[in-house]
C-alpha cells in the first residue's frame, strides 16, 4: 500500500470531522478469494468496492502444519478496511496487504485507534508502525497465538475437515 | 516524585466483571493507565468457521447477556440485508419495541450498579426490582429472561398480540411513573452529587477526538445517536436524543435515567403507529446461500454498535466482526482516568458502563 | 428445604462469560429472589468465603485467577458452577480461545446448567452447595 496516500486520505476524513468507526481486518484465504465483490445491498456503503481479487500465489495445501510453526503468520493476504462515520454517511477506505507488510498507524489523526490497532497486531499479526499508545503485546493473552493468522486459520480449518462438527 | 503502580482488577468490588488497567501513580493522582483485556477473550469471532450461518446468530446473541437482543437484531438484520430479504413490517415493529426494552433493562442494570459503587446500596436494589418487571414482559413474551433467541434471519420468532401491547405500554408506563422517585434521587440527591459532579468531565472537542458514542458521547454535548439516522423503523417515531452538557459523570447518569422515559415513550409511539395487525406475517423462509459484505450499525444502550459480515456463498461465514460500544469507549476511559484521582477511579470507570464481555467477544 | 448450620459467603468470579450468568447471579442477590434472605452474602475478599461461584468458562488468561481465589479461600470450601460454559465452555466450547468448564482448573462440587441459568436454580444450586459444604466439614471435623 501507499503509506503517503493513505495517510493524506485519512487527514481529509479527520479534517471533515468523521469519527472513526471501526477498522477491521480480514483474513483472506485463497479458497474463498472467488466471492468477492459483490457488496451488500446497504444503501450507505464504502465509497470503494473491495480491492479486487486476492493475488494468486497462494501457499499449496496441506502446509498448513508446517506453516503453523511460523508466529507471524506465513504468507497470505489481509485485508483491511478503515471504517469512518458522519451521521448516516459511512465509508471505508479499503487496502489488500500482504502478510509481513508494515501498516502505518492513524493514531495521529484519530486518537481512539490505538485500540484497535493493538487488537490487530496481537490478533491478525499484522505490523502497525506508530502506534499513538503502544500496549506492546499486553491487550489480549490468547492460547493460540496470533489465532487470525493465515497459518492459525489454515490449522483450525484443516482439524475442522478431519473431525467435521456435526450440526446439532 | 515517586511512582507507583497500582493494578485494577481483574476482580475488584465495583467491576461486575474482570478489566485491568494499570494505574500509574504520583502520590494519589493517576498519571497513565493502561489497559490489559482478554480475561474475556474468547475468539466467538472465529466461531464462523464452524459455526453455519444459521446458527451463528445464537453465538451472536451470547456475545454479551445484557444486549443480546441487540446482538441478535443486528446479526439478523445485516443478515437480512446481504441476502436480500425482505422482512414483513410487523417483524420489524416488534424488534423495535424489543430493542427500547433492552434499553430500558440495560440502563437500570447500570445503575444499579452505578449506585453499588458510589455507594448506594440501596438505590441498586430499587433499580434491580424494577427491572425485574421489564424482564418479566420479556419472558412473557420470548420465554427468556436473558437469552431471548428471538430473532431469526427473516423476522422473529413470536409475535406479540395486540392486547398484549397495549397491556405492555401501560405496565410500562406505570413502571415509569414509579420510576420517577428513583430518577429524581439520581438526579438531586446532595451526596451523589457531591460524589459526582464536576468528576470525570469529559469536553465535547475531547469526546470528539477520542471517538466517544452512546450516552458518554451525548453527555458531553454531541448530538449522535444511530436511530438518528432513522434506520429500522425510527423515522416513523419522534425521536430526538437526549442530550446534556457538563460531560461529568453526573451527566452520565443522568442521561441514563432520562433515557429510560424516553424510552418508554418511544415504545408507546411504536405500539400506537404500527399497524394493528395481528396474525400478519412475522417471517419470512430464508434460503440459499449469503454472498456479499455488510457494514450494519445499530444503538445499543451503551452506544453504536457496528458490525461487518462478510459471505463468501458458502454455508460459513468468511468473517464476522463486532465493533461493540465500549470498545469505542475505552479510549475515553483511559482518558478520563489520567489525572484524577485514585478515589474517584471506580466512579469514573462505572459511568462510562463498561461491557467487557462485549469488548473482547 | 433442609436446615443451614451456617450461613455461607459467596465469592463471585466472572470467568469468560458472556454477562447472562453474572446478572443472573446479581439478580439473586436483589429484592426479587434476595438469597440473603438464606445469610448468603456475596463477597469481595476470598478469605471471607465458603461458596466460589463461577460463571463462564477457563481461558488463556483468567485460569490462573481461578486457581488462584480458589487457593486463597479456606478449607472446607465449595465451588459452584453457574451455566453452560462454566461446566463445560458451552456454546464457546470450540472457541480458540476457551479451554472449557471450570473443572479443568478446580474440582467442582455442584453443576448449574443453563444458558442462561435461571436464578431458581442458581439458588438451587447454592443451596447444594451448602449441603456439600457440610459434609466436607463433617469429613474434616
Ligand atoms: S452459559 Fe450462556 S448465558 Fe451463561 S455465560 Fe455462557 S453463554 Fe452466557
Amino acid at each position: 500500500m501507499d503509506g503517503t496516500a493513505f495517510l493524506a486520505r485519512v487527514e481529509q476524513y479527520h479534517r471533515d470531522g468523521w469519527r472513526l468507526a471501526l477498522i477491521n481486518v480480514t483474513t483472506v484465504l485463497p479458497a474463498a478469494s472467488a466471492a468477492h465483490g459483490a457488496p451488500g445491498a446497504h444503501g450507505a456503503h464504502g465509497a470503494e468496492a473491495p480491492a479486487g481479487e486476492a493475488p494468486a500465489g497462494e501457499a499449496p495445501a496441506g502446509e498448513a502444519a508446517a506453516v503453523a510453526a511460523l508466529p507471524m503468520g506465513g504468507p497470505g493476504v489481509f485485508e483491511i478496511a478503515w471504517g469512518f462515520a458522519r451521521d448516516r454517511e459511512f465509508e471505508t477506505i479499503r487496502e489488500q496487504i500482504e502478510a509481513g507488510t508494515t501498516v502505518p498507524s492513524i493514531s495521529e489523526f484519530f486518537g481512539a485507534a490505538f485500540l484497535y490497532e493493538n487488537e490487530i497486531r496481537e490478533l491478525f499479526g499484522i505490523n502497525v508502525t506508530g502506534i499513538g499508545v503502544d500496549l506492546k503485546g499486553q491487550l489480549y493473552k490468547t492460547s493460540t497465538r496470533v489465532p487470525f493468522s493465515h497459518a492459525a486459520v489454515k490449522a483450525r480449518l484443516a482439524a475442522l475437515a478431519a473431525a467435521p462438527v456435526k450440526p446439532s | 516524585m515517586k511512582r507507583t503502580t497500582i493494578p485494577f482488577g481483574p476482580q475488584h468490588p465495583v467491576l461486575p466483571e474482570p478489566l485491568v488497567l494499570d494505574l500509574i501513580l504520583e502520590d494519589e493522582k493517576v498519571i497513565d493507565a493502561i489497559p490489559t483485556i482478554g480475561y474475556i477473550h474468547r475468539g466467538l469471532e472465529a466461531l464462523v468457521e464452524s459455526v453455519e450461518y444459521t446458527e451463528f446468530g445464537y453465538v451472536v446473541e451470547r456475545i454479551c447477556g445484557i444486549c443480546s437482543f441487540m446482538h441478535g437484531m443486528g446479526y439478523a438484520v445485516a443478515m437480512e440485508e446481504i441476502m436480500a430479504v425482505e422482512v414483513p413490517e410487523r417483524a420489524r415493529w416488534l424488534r423495535l419495541i424489543w430493542a427500547e426494552m433492552s434499553r430500558i433493562h440495560s440502563h437500570l442494570l447500570w445503575l444499579g450498579l452505578g449506585a453499588d459503587a458510589f455507594g448506594f446500596e440501596n438505590l441498586f436494589m430499587h433499580c434491580w426490582r424494577t427491572r425485574e418487571e421489564v424482564l418479566d414482559i420479556f419472558e412473557k413474551t420470548t420465554g427468556g429472561r436473558i437469552i431471548f433467541s428471538v430473532n431469526r434471519i427473516g423476522g422473529v420468532r413470536r409475535d406479540i398480540s395486540d392486547t398484549e401491547l397495549a397491556a405492555i405500554v401501560t405496565k410500562l408506563q406505570q413502571l415509569g411513573a414509579s420510576f420517577t422517585e428513583t430518577a429524581r434521587i439520581f438526579e438531586t440527591d446532595p451526596s451523589i452529587r457531591h460524589r459526582l459532579s464536576g468528576v470525570g468531565i469529559l469536553s465535547r472537542e475531547d469526546a470528539h477526538a477520542v471517538d466517544a458514542v452512546g450516552p458518554m458521547a451525548r453527555a458531553s454535548g454531541i448530538r449522535m445517536d444511530t436511530r438518528l439516522t432513522g434506520t429500522h423503523l425510527y423515522d416513523r417515531l419522534d425521536f430526538e436524543p437526549v442530550l446534556e452538557t457538563a460531560g461529568d459523570c453526573l451527566a452520565r447518569v443522568v442521561v441514563r435515567v432520562r433515557e429510560i422515559s424516553q424510552s418508554i415513550d418511544l415504545i408507546r409511539q411504536a405500539v400506537d403507529r404500527m399497524p394493528k395487525a395481528e396474525g400478519a406475517p412475522i417471517e419470512v423462509k430464508v434460503r440459499g446461500l449469503p454472498t456479499g459484505e455488510v457494514f450494519e450499525r445499530l444503538e445499543q444502550p451503551r452506544g453504536e454498535v457496528v458490525y461487518y459480515i462478510k459471505a463468501n456463498g458458502t454455508k460459513y461465514l468468511e468473517r464476522f466482526r463486532a465493533r461493540t460500544p465500549t470498545f469505542a469507549n475505552i479510549p475515553a476511559m483511559i482518558k478520563l482516568v489520567k489525572g484524577c484521582d485514585l478515589a474517584d477511579v471506580p466512579n469514573i470507570i462505572m459511568t462510562i458502563d463498561p461491557c467487557i464481555s462485549c469488548t473482547e467477544r | 428445604m433442609s436446615f443451614f448450620s451456617r450461613s455461607p459467603w459467596i465469592l463471585h468470579y466472572d470467568g469468560s462469560s458472556c454477562n447472562g450468568c453474572d446478572i443472573e447471579v446479581l439478580a439473586c442477590l436483589t429484592p426479587l429472589y434476595d438469597v440473603e434472605r438464606f445469610g448468603v452474602i456475596n463477597t469481595g475478599n476470598p478469605k471471607h468465603a465458603d461458596i466460589l461461584l463461577v460463571t463462564g468458562s477457563v481461558n488463556e488468561r483468567n485460569i490462573e485467577i481461578v486457581r488462584n481465589l480458589y487457593r486463597q479461600m479456606p478449607d472446607p470450601k465449595v465451588v459452584v458452577a453457574v451455566g453452560a460454559c462454566a461446566c463445560s465452555g458451552g456454546i464457546f466450547a470450540r472457541a480458540y480461545n476457551v479451554q472449557g468448564g471450570i473443572d479443568k482448573v478446580i474440582p467442582v462440587d455442584v453443576y448449574v446448567p443453563g444458558c442462561a441459568a435461571r436464578p431458581e436454580s442458581i439458588i438451587d444450586g447454592v443451596v447444594q452447595g451448602i449441603a456439600a459444604l457440610e459434609a466436607k466439614q463433617r469429613m474434616t471435623a
